[in-house]
Protein backbone atom coordinates (compact mmCIF):
# COMPACT_ATOMS: atom_id res chain seq x y z
CA UNK A 1 0.00 0.00 0.00
CA UNK A 2 2.99 2.28 0.41
CA UNK A 3 3.40 3.04 -3.34
CA UNK A 4 -0.32 3.73 -3.66
CA UNK A 5 -0.18 6.14 -0.77
CA UNK A 6 2.96 7.83 -2.13
CA UNK A 7 1.49 8.34 -5.58
CA UNK A 8 -1.79 9.73 -4.27
CA UNK A 9 0.12 11.99 -1.93
CA UNK A 10 2.22 13.28 -4.81
CA UNK A 11 -0.80 14.09 -6.97
CA UNK A 12 -2.62 15.77 -4.12
CA UNK A 13 0.45 17.88 -3.31
CA UNK A 14 0.74 18.94 -6.95
CA UNK A 15 -2.94 19.84 -6.99
CA UNK A 16 -2.69 21.77 -3.79
CA UNK A 17 0.53 23.70 -4.22
CA UNK A 18 0.80 24.43 -7.94
CA UNK A 19 -1.15 26.45 -10.41
CA UNK A 20 -3.30 23.47 -11.41
CA UNK A 21 -5.29 24.09 -8.30
CA UNK A 22 -8.29 21.97 -7.44
CA UNK A 23 -10.30 25.09 -6.72
CA UNK A 24 -10.41 25.73 -10.46
CA UNK A 25 -12.77 22.88 -11.23
CA UNK A 26 -15.02 23.86 -8.33
CA UNK A 27 -15.22 27.46 -9.49
CA UNK A 28 -15.79 26.30 -13.05
CA UNK A 29 -18.72 24.26 -11.78
CA UNK A 30 -20.18 27.21 -9.89
CA UNK A 31 -19.82 29.50 -12.91
CA UNK A 32 -21.60 27.07 -15.24
CA UNK A 33 -24.43 26.91 -12.71
CA UNK A 34 -24.49 30.70 -12.46
CA UNK A 35 -25.11 30.84 -16.20
CA UNK A 36 -28.37 28.88 -15.93
CA UNK A 37 -30.68 31.69 -14.71
CA UNK A 38 -29.31 34.03 -17.40
CA UNK A 39 -30.19 31.52 -20.10
CA UNK A 40 -33.49 30.13 -18.87
CA UNK A 41 -34.93 33.06 -16.92
CA UNK A 42 -35.53 33.28 -13.20
CA UNK A 43 -38.65 31.12 -13.00
CA UNK A 44 -37.75 29.01 -9.99
CA UNK A 45 -39.92 26.00 -10.90
CA UNK A 46 -38.26 25.64 -14.29
CA UNK A 47 -34.80 26.30 -12.87
CA UNK A 48 -35.19 23.48 -10.40
CA UNK A 49 -35.71 20.97 -13.22
CA UNK A 50 -32.88 22.37 -15.31
CA UNK A 51 -30.45 22.43 -12.41
CA UNK A 52 -30.60 18.66 -12.03
CA UNK A 53 -29.58 18.29 -15.67
CA UNK A 54 -26.94 20.98 -15.68
CA UNK A 55 -25.10 19.14 -12.90
CA UNK A 56 -24.38 16.30 -15.31
CA UNK A 57 -23.40 18.58 -18.16
CA UNK A 58 -20.97 20.46 -15.98
CA UNK A 59 -19.46 17.34 -14.44
CA UNK A 60 -18.85 15.81 -17.86
CA UNK A 61 -17.37 19.09 -19.06
CA UNK A 62 -15.04 19.27 -16.10
CA UNK A 63 -14.03 15.64 -16.67
CA UNK A 64 -13.29 16.54 -20.27
CA UNK A 65 -11.32 19.67 -19.40
CA UNK A 66 -9.18 17.91 -16.81
CA UNK A 67 -8.52 14.96 -19.11
CA UNK A 68 -5.06 16.23 -19.98
CA UNK A 69 -4.08 16.34 -16.33
CA UNK A 70 -4.51 12.62 -15.76
CA UNK A 71 -1.43 11.37 -17.55
CA UNK A 72 -0.57 13.97 -20.15
CA UNK A 73 0.88 16.61 -17.82
CA UNK A 74 3.10 13.97 -16.22
CA UNK A 75 4.06 12.78 -19.69
CA UNK A 76 5.01 16.29 -20.77
CA UNK A 77 7.24 17.18 -17.87
CA UNK A 78 8.84 13.74 -17.92
CA UNK A 79 7.75 12.60 -14.50
CA UNK A 80 5.73 9.76 -16.01
CA UNK A 81 9.04 8.17 -17.10
CA UNK A 82 10.32 8.28 -13.54
CA UNK A 83 7.06 6.94 -12.11
CA UNK A 84 7.07 4.05 -14.57
CA UNK A 85 10.69 3.24 -13.66
CA UNK A 86 10.21 3.60 -9.93
CA UNK A 87 7.04 1.51 -9.51
CA UNK A 88 6.82 -2.00 -10.87
CA UNK A 89 3.09 -2.38 -10.94
CA UNK A 90 1.14 -0.40 -13.51
CA UNK A 91 -2.11 -1.23 -11.74
CA UNK A 92 -0.98 0.60 -8.60
CA UNK A 93 -0.09 3.68 -10.66
CA UNK A 94 -3.47 3.61 -12.38
CA UNK A 95 -5.44 3.07 -9.17
CA UNK A 96 -3.58 5.93 -7.53
CA UNK A 97 -4.53 8.10 -10.51
CA UNK A 98 -8.18 7.13 -10.14
CA UNK A 99 -8.31 8.06 -6.50
CA UNK A 100 -6.25 11.22 -6.78
CA UNK A 101 -8.06 12.49 -9.84
CA UNK A 102 -11.45 11.79 -8.33
CA UNK A 103 -10.54 13.52 -5.06
CA UNK A 104 -9.10 16.54 -6.85
CA UNK A 105 -11.68 17.05 -9.57
CA UNK A 106 -14.93 15.42 -8.54
CA UNK A 107 -15.02 15.57 -4.76
CA UNK A 108 -15.08 19.42 -4.64
CA UNK A 109 -18.10 19.43 -6.93
CA UNK A 110 -19.91 16.91 -4.77
CA UNK A 111 -19.12 18.88 -1.62
CA UNK A 112 -20.29 22.14 -3.19
CA UNK A 113 -23.46 20.70 -4.69
CA UNK A 114 -25.69 20.76 -1.56
CA UNK A 115 -24.83 24.43 -1.02
CA UNK A 116 -25.43 25.28 -4.66
CA UNK A 117 -28.78 23.56 -4.59
CA UNK A 118 -29.85 26.00 -1.85
CA UNK A 119 -29.67 28.73 -4.49
CA UNK A 120 -32.36 26.88 -6.43
CA UNK A 121 -34.64 26.28 -3.44
CA UNK A 122 -33.94 22.57 -3.45
CA UNK A 123 -34.00 20.83 -0.09
CA UNK A 124 -31.44 18.29 0.98
CA UNK A 125 -33.93 15.44 0.55
CA UNK A 126 -34.34 16.47 -3.10
CA UNK A 127 -30.65 16.57 -3.73
CA UNK A 128 -29.62 13.46 -1.80
CA UNK A 129 -30.45 10.87 -4.57
CA UNK A 130 -28.66 13.02 -7.12
CA UNK A 131 -25.68 13.21 -4.80
CA UNK A 132 -25.45 9.42 -4.54
CA UNK A 133 -25.70 9.07 -8.31
CA UNK A 134 -23.11 11.75 -8.75
CA UNK A 135 -20.62 9.99 -6.46
CA UNK A 136 -21.00 6.66 -8.28
CA UNK A 137 -21.30 8.13 -11.75
CA UNK A 138 -18.32 10.44 -11.43
CA UNK A 139 -16.19 7.49 -10.34
CA UNK A 140 -17.21 5.62 -13.48
CA UNK A 141 -16.51 8.69 -15.58
CA UNK A 142 -13.04 9.00 -14.05
CA UNK A 143 -12.33 5.35 -14.94
CA UNK A 144 -13.34 6.01 -18.55
CA UNK A 145 -11.42 9.28 -18.71
CA UNK A 146 -8.29 7.61 -17.36
CA UNK A 147 -8.08 5.01 -20.09
CA UNK A 148 -8.90 7.53 -22.79
CA UNK A 149 -6.09 9.69 -21.45
CA UNK A 150 -3.67 6.76 -21.26
CA UNK A 151 -4.50 5.53 -24.75
CA UNK A 152 -4.17 8.94 -26.38
CA UNK A 153 -0.80 9.75 -24.81
CA UNK A 154 0.82 9.40 -28.22
CA UNK A 155 -1.56 11.84 -29.88
CA UNK A 156 -0.72 15.48 -30.06
CA UNK A 157 -2.50 18.03 -27.92
CA UNK A 158 -5.92 17.43 -29.36
CA UNK A 159 -8.56 18.02 -26.73
CA UNK A 160 -11.34 17.88 -29.32
CA UNK A 161 -10.29 14.46 -30.54
CA UNK A 162 -10.24 13.24 -26.97
CA UNK A 163 -13.69 14.74 -26.52
CA UNK A 164 -15.02 12.85 -29.54
CA UNK A 165 -13.59 9.65 -28.10
CA UNK A 166 -14.72 10.32 -24.54
CA UNK A 167 -18.25 11.68 -24.80
CA UNK A 168 -19.94 8.67 -26.50
CA UNK A 169 -18.40 6.53 -23.75
CA UNK A 170 -19.90 8.82 -21.07
CA UNK A 171 -23.44 8.63 -22.46
CA UNK A 172 -24.53 5.54 -20.44
CA UNK A 173 -23.39 7.15 -17.19
CA UNK A 174 -25.37 10.29 -17.89
CA UNK A 175 -28.49 8.36 -18.91
CA UNK A 176 -28.52 6.33 -15.73
CA UNK A 177 -27.21 9.22 -13.66
CA UNK A 178 -30.15 11.54 -14.19
CA UNK A 179 -32.65 8.98 -12.92
CA UNK A 180 -32.53 8.82 -9.11
CA UNK A 181 -33.69 5.19 -8.93
CA UNK A 182 -31.12 3.66 -11.22
CA UNK A 183 -28.10 3.69 -8.91
CA UNK A 184 -27.73 -0.13 -8.97
CA UNK A 185 -27.24 -0.04 -12.76
CA UNK A 186 -24.87 2.86 -12.32
CA UNK A 187 -22.81 0.81 -9.86
CA UNK A 188 -22.74 -2.09 -12.32
CA UNK A 189 -21.62 0.22 -15.13
CA UNK A 190 -18.90 1.76 -12.99
CA UNK A 191 -17.56 -1.63 -11.97
CA UNK A 192 -17.56 -2.79 -15.57
CA UNK A 193 -15.72 0.30 -16.70
CA UNK A 194 -13.25 -0.21 -13.84
CA UNK A 195 -12.36 -3.66 -15.16
CA UNK A 196 -12.03 -2.45 -18.75
CA UNK A 197 -10.21 0.68 -17.70
CA UNK A 198 -7.51 -1.12 -15.71
CA UNK A 199 -6.56 -3.24 -18.72
CA UNK A 200 -6.89 -0.46 -21.27
CA UNK A 201 -4.88 2.10 -19.28
CA UNK A 202 -2.17 -0.46 -18.52
CA UNK A 203 -2.03 -1.20 -22.24
CA UNK A 204 -1.74 2.50 -23.03
CA UNK A 205 1.00 3.08 -20.49
CA UNK A 206 2.89 0.00 -21.67
CA UNK A 207 2.74 1.29 -25.25
CA UNK A 208 4.17 4.56 -24.06
CA UNK A 209 6.87 2.79 -22.06
CA UNK A 210 8.13 0.90 -25.11
CA UNK B 1 6.25 -5.79 -37.44
CA UNK B 2 6.73 -5.81 -41.19
CA UNK B 3 4.15 -6.26 -43.85
CA UNK B 4 4.50 -9.71 -45.35
CA UNK B 5 1.64 -9.03 -47.74
CA UNK B 6 2.50 -9.28 -51.38
CA UNK B 7 1.41 -6.85 -54.00
CA UNK B 8 0.06 -9.69 -56.12
CA UNK B 9 -2.74 -10.33 -53.63
CA UNK B 10 -3.95 -6.83 -54.14
CA UNK B 11 -3.60 -7.03 -57.91
CA UNK B 12 -6.18 -9.81 -57.79
CA UNK B 13 -8.50 -7.37 -56.04
CA UNK B 14 -7.79 -4.86 -58.76
CA UNK B 15 -8.75 -7.39 -61.44
CA UNK B 16 -12.04 -8.05 -59.67
CA UNK B 17 -12.94 -4.38 -59.35
CA UNK B 18 -14.54 -3.88 -62.83
CA UNK B 19 -16.63 -7.00 -62.28
CA UNK B 20 -17.78 -5.64 -58.91
CA UNK B 21 -18.60 -2.25 -60.40
CA UNK B 22 -20.72 -3.86 -63.14
CA UNK B 23 -22.51 -6.01 -60.56
CA UNK B 24 -23.20 -2.94 -58.42
CA UNK B 25 -24.61 -0.94 -61.33
CA UNK B 26 -26.77 -3.80 -62.64
CA UNK B 27 -28.19 -4.68 -59.23
CA UNK B 28 -28.85 -1.01 -58.50
CA UNK B 29 -30.76 -0.64 -61.77
CA UNK B 30 -32.83 -3.78 -61.15
CA UNK B 31 -33.34 -2.85 -57.49
CA UNK B 32 -34.41 0.71 -58.20
CA UNK B 33 -36.81 -0.48 -60.91
CA UNK B 34 -38.50 -2.76 -58.41
CA UNK B 35 -38.27 -0.18 -55.62
CA UNK B 36 -39.71 2.70 -57.67
CA UNK B 37 -42.15 1.01 -60.10
CA UNK B 38 -42.42 -2.69 -59.41
CA UNK B 39 -43.63 -2.51 -55.83
CA UNK B 40 -46.90 -1.11 -54.49
CA UNK B 41 -46.89 2.05 -52.34
CA UNK B 42 -47.56 1.61 -48.66
CA UNK B 43 -51.24 2.09 -47.84
CA UNK B 44 -50.52 4.33 -44.85
CA UNK B 45 -47.32 6.11 -45.79
CA UNK B 46 -47.75 6.21 -49.57
CA UNK B 47 -44.73 6.71 -51.76
CA UNK B 48 -42.54 8.13 -49.02
CA UNK B 49 -42.12 4.56 -47.81
CA UNK B 50 -39.81 3.95 -50.77
CA UNK B 51 -37.03 5.68 -48.86
CA UNK B 52 -36.88 2.44 -46.90
CA UNK B 53 -35.13 0.74 -49.84
CA UNK B 54 -32.12 2.98 -49.32
CA UNK B 55 -32.43 3.55 -45.60
CA UNK B 56 -32.72 0.02 -44.24
CA UNK B 57 -29.84 -1.54 -46.24
CA UNK B 58 -27.49 1.29 -45.31
CA UNK B 59 -28.39 0.90 -41.64
CA UNK B 60 -27.73 -2.84 -41.87
CA UNK B 61 -24.36 -2.43 -43.56
CA UNK B 62 -23.38 0.38 -41.20
CA UNK B 63 -23.82 -1.96 -38.26
CA UNK B 64 -22.14 -4.82 -40.09
CA UNK B 65 -19.15 -2.64 -40.95
CA UNK B 66 -18.62 -1.80 -37.31
CA UNK B 67 -18.70 -5.49 -36.46
CA UNK B 68 -16.16 -6.17 -39.21
CA UNK B 69 -14.03 -3.30 -37.91
CA UNK B 70 -14.10 -4.54 -34.32
CA UNK B 71 -13.64 -8.22 -35.16
CA UNK B 72 -10.71 -7.53 -37.46
CA UNK B 73 -9.16 -5.30 -34.78
CA UNK B 74 -9.55 -8.16 -32.30
CA UNK B 75 -7.97 -10.64 -34.70
CA UNK B 76 -5.16 -8.18 -35.32
CA UNK B 77 -4.71 -7.87 -31.58
CA UNK B 78 -4.28 -11.63 -31.22
CA UNK B 79 -2.32 -12.50 -34.34
CA UNK B 80 -0.61 -9.16 -35.14
CA UNK B 81 -1.18 -9.90 -38.80
CA UNK B 82 -1.12 -6.48 -40.52
CA UNK B 83 -3.71 -7.56 -43.06
CA UNK B 84 -6.50 -7.27 -40.47
CA UNK B 85 -5.33 -3.82 -39.59
CA UNK B 86 -5.68 -2.82 -43.23
CA UNK B 87 -9.20 -4.26 -43.28
CA UNK B 88 -10.19 -2.25 -40.23
CA UNK B 89 -8.62 0.92 -41.51
CA UNK B 90 -10.25 0.70 -44.92
CA UNK B 91 -13.74 -0.23 -43.74
CA UNK B 92 -14.00 2.60 -41.18
CA UNK B 93 -14.75 5.52 -43.58
CA UNK B 94 -17.17 3.36 -45.59
CA UNK B 95 -19.06 2.41 -42.44
CA UNK B 96 -19.14 6.04 -41.36
CA UNK B 97 -20.61 7.08 -44.71
CA UNK B 98 -23.24 4.33 -44.53
CA UNK B 99 -24.17 5.48 -41.01
CA UNK B 100 -24.49 9.02 -42.31
CA UNK B 101 -26.67 7.86 -45.22
CA UNK B 102 -28.88 5.94 -42.80
CA UNK B 103 -29.22 8.99 -40.55
CA UNK B 104 -29.94 11.45 -43.37
CA UNK B 105 -32.42 9.24 -45.23
CA UNK B 106 -34.02 8.38 -41.92
CA UNK B 107 -34.62 12.00 -41.11
CA UNK B 108 -35.91 12.70 -44.63
CA UNK B 109 -38.29 9.78 -44.16
CA UNK B 110 -39.22 11.02 -40.73
CA UNK B 111 -40.51 14.36 -42.04
CA UNK B 112 -43.55 13.00 -43.96
CA UNK B 113 -44.11 10.07 -41.60
CA UNK B 114 -43.73 11.56 -38.15
CA UNK B 115 -44.03 15.22 -39.12
CA UNK B 116 -40.60 16.07 -37.74
CA UNK B 117 -37.08 15.74 -39.04
CA UNK B 118 -35.75 14.12 -35.92
CA UNK B 119 -37.11 12.45 -32.81
CA UNK B 120 -34.95 11.43 -29.89
CA UNK B 121 -35.83 7.85 -30.54
CA UNK B 122 -33.62 5.07 -29.22
CA UNK B 123 -32.54 3.85 -32.63
CA UNK B 124 -31.76 7.26 -34.02
CA UNK B 125 -29.75 8.30 -31.02
CA UNK B 126 -27.69 5.15 -30.91
CA UNK B 127 -26.99 5.42 -34.64
CA UNK B 128 -25.80 8.98 -34.09
CA UNK B 129 -23.46 7.78 -31.36
CA UNK B 130 -22.25 4.99 -33.65
CA UNK B 131 -21.34 7.65 -36.19
CA UNK B 132 -19.19 9.37 -33.59
CA UNK B 133 -17.52 6.08 -32.67
CA UNK B 134 -16.53 5.76 -36.33
CA UNK B 135 -15.29 9.35 -36.41
CA UNK B 136 -13.20 8.81 -33.29
CA UNK B 137 -11.55 5.79 -34.91
CA UNK B 138 -10.80 7.67 -38.14
CA UNK B 139 -9.53 10.81 -36.41
CA UNK B 140 -7.29 8.83 -34.10
CA UNK B 141 -5.48 7.40 -37.09
CA UNK B 142 -4.85 10.90 -38.38
CA UNK B 143 -3.83 12.42 -35.05
CA UNK B 144 -0.98 10.04 -34.32
CA UNK B 145 1.98 10.44 -36.62
CA UNK B 146 3.64 7.16 -35.65
CA UNK B 147 1.56 4.66 -37.64
CA UNK B 148 2.70 1.65 -35.65
CA UNK B 149 1.48 3.28 -32.44
CA UNK B 150 -1.68 4.51 -34.16
CA UNK B 151 -2.61 0.98 -35.22
CA UNK B 152 -2.19 -0.32 -31.67
CA UNK B 153 -4.20 2.46 -30.05
CA UNK B 154 -7.00 2.56 -32.58
CA UNK B 155 -7.38 -1.22 -32.39
CA UNK B 156 -7.79 -1.00 -28.61
CA UNK B 157 -10.29 1.81 -29.03
CA UNK B 158 -12.32 -0.09 -31.62
CA UNK B 159 -12.54 -3.07 -29.28
CA UNK B 160 -13.67 -0.90 -26.38
CA UNK B 161 -16.18 0.76 -28.67
CA UNK B 162 -17.52 -2.65 -29.64
CA UNK B 163 -18.08 -3.49 -25.98
CA UNK B 164 -19.72 -0.13 -25.61
CA UNK B 165 -22.15 -0.38 -28.55
CA UNK B 166 -24.54 -2.80 -26.76
CA UNK B 167 -24.23 -0.77 -23.55
CA UNK B 168 -25.13 2.42 -25.40
CA UNK B 169 -27.97 0.64 -27.17
CA UNK B 170 -29.31 -0.77 -23.91
CA UNK B 171 -29.03 2.49 -21.99
CA UNK B 172 -30.57 4.55 -24.78
CA UNK B 173 -33.46 2.08 -25.02
CA UNK B 174 -33.93 2.32 -21.29
CA UNK B 175 -33.78 6.11 -21.37
CA UNK B 176 -36.26 6.18 -24.20
CA UNK B 177 -38.83 4.03 -22.43
CA UNK B 178 -38.39 6.26 -19.43
CA UNK B 179 -39.02 9.53 -21.23
CA UNK B 180 -41.36 8.56 -24.03
CA UNK B 181 -43.77 5.88 -22.87
CA UNK B 182 -45.66 5.75 -26.17
CA UNK B 183 -42.81 5.77 -28.63
CA UNK B 184 -43.63 6.16 -32.29
CA UNK B 185 -43.06 2.65 -33.53
CA UNK B 186 -44.95 2.65 -36.77
CA UNK B 187 -41.81 1.23 -38.31
CA UNK B 188 -41.68 -2.00 -36.43
CA UNK B 189 -45.39 -2.79 -36.14
CA UNK B 190 -46.36 -4.04 -39.62
CA UNK B 191 -44.60 -7.07 -40.96
CA UNK B 192 -43.36 -6.34 -44.45
CA UNK B 193 -45.20 -7.81 -47.39
CA UNK B 194 -43.36 -10.00 -49.87
CA UNK B 195 -43.82 -7.50 -52.69
CA UNK B 196 -41.76 -5.02 -50.68
CA UNK B 197 -39.36 -7.54 -49.24
CA UNK B 198 -37.95 -8.63 -52.58
CA UNK B 199 -36.95 -5.11 -53.74
CA UNK B 200 -35.55 -4.51 -50.28
CA UNK B 201 -33.30 -7.55 -50.59
CA UNK B 202 -32.22 -6.57 -54.11
CA UNK B 203 -31.36 -3.08 -52.87
CA UNK B 204 -29.54 -4.56 -49.88
CA UNK B 205 -27.55 -6.74 -52.26
CA UNK B 206 -26.79 -3.72 -54.43
CA UNK B 207 -25.53 -1.69 -51.50
CA UNK B 208 -23.49 -4.65 -50.31
CA UNK B 209 -21.88 -4.82 -53.75
CA UNK B 210 -21.20 -1.12 -53.56
CA UNK B 211 -19.66 -1.58 -50.12
CA UNK B 212 -17.44 -4.41 -51.31
CA UNK B 213 -16.33 -2.41 -54.35
CA UNK B 214 -15.38 0.58 -52.25
CA UNK B 215 -13.78 -1.70 -49.70
CA UNK B 216 -11.57 -3.49 -52.22
CA UNK B 217 -10.48 -0.20 -53.75
CA UNK B 218 -9.70 1.27 -50.35
CA UNK B 219 -7.92 -1.88 -49.22
CA UNK B 220 -5.57 -1.61 -52.17
CA UNK B 221 -5.00 2.11 -51.50
CA UNK B 222 -4.26 1.46 -47.84
CA UNK B 223 -1.83 -1.29 -48.78
CA UNK B 224 0.01 0.99 -51.20
CA UNK B 225 0.05 3.81 -48.65
CA UNK B 226 1.48 1.59 -45.95
CA UNK B 227 4.12 0.42 -48.38
CA UNK B 228 4.99 4.01 -49.31
CA UNK B 229 5.30 5.05 -45.69
CA UNK B 230 7.53 2.06 -45.00
CA UNK B 231 9.77 2.91 -47.93
CA UNK B 232 9.94 6.51 -46.73
CA UNK B 233 10.92 5.25 -43.30
CA UNK B 234 13.68 3.17 -44.91
CA UNK B 235 15.05 6.23 -46.71
CA UNK B 236 15.21 8.21 -43.48
CA UNK B 237 16.91 5.34 -41.70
Amino acid sequence: MKPLYDLINRDLKIAFFTSSNFLFTASFFILIVVLIPFIFGSDSEQLRIIFKGIIWISISLSILLTLERIFYSDYEDGSLDLILQRYESLEIIICAKYIAHWVINCLPLIVILPFLSLLFQLTFSDIFPILINLVIGSMGMVFVATFVSALTLGAKRTIFLKGIILIPLLVPFIIFGVDPHSWPILIALSMMSFVISIYASAYGLRLYGE
Amino acid sequence: MYLKLKKSYFDVLDRFTPFLIIMTIVSFIIGSYFALYGSPPDYIQGDSMRIMYVHVPSAWWALMSYSVLAVSCTIWFITRNPFFNLIAKSIAPIGAVFTLIALVTGSIWGKPTWGVWWVWDARLTSMLLLFFLYLAYIFLWQAISNKDLASKISAALAMIGFINVPIIKFSVDWWNTLHQPASISKLSSPSIDESMLIPLFIMAFASLCFLITMFSVRLRIEFIESRISRLRQKIYD
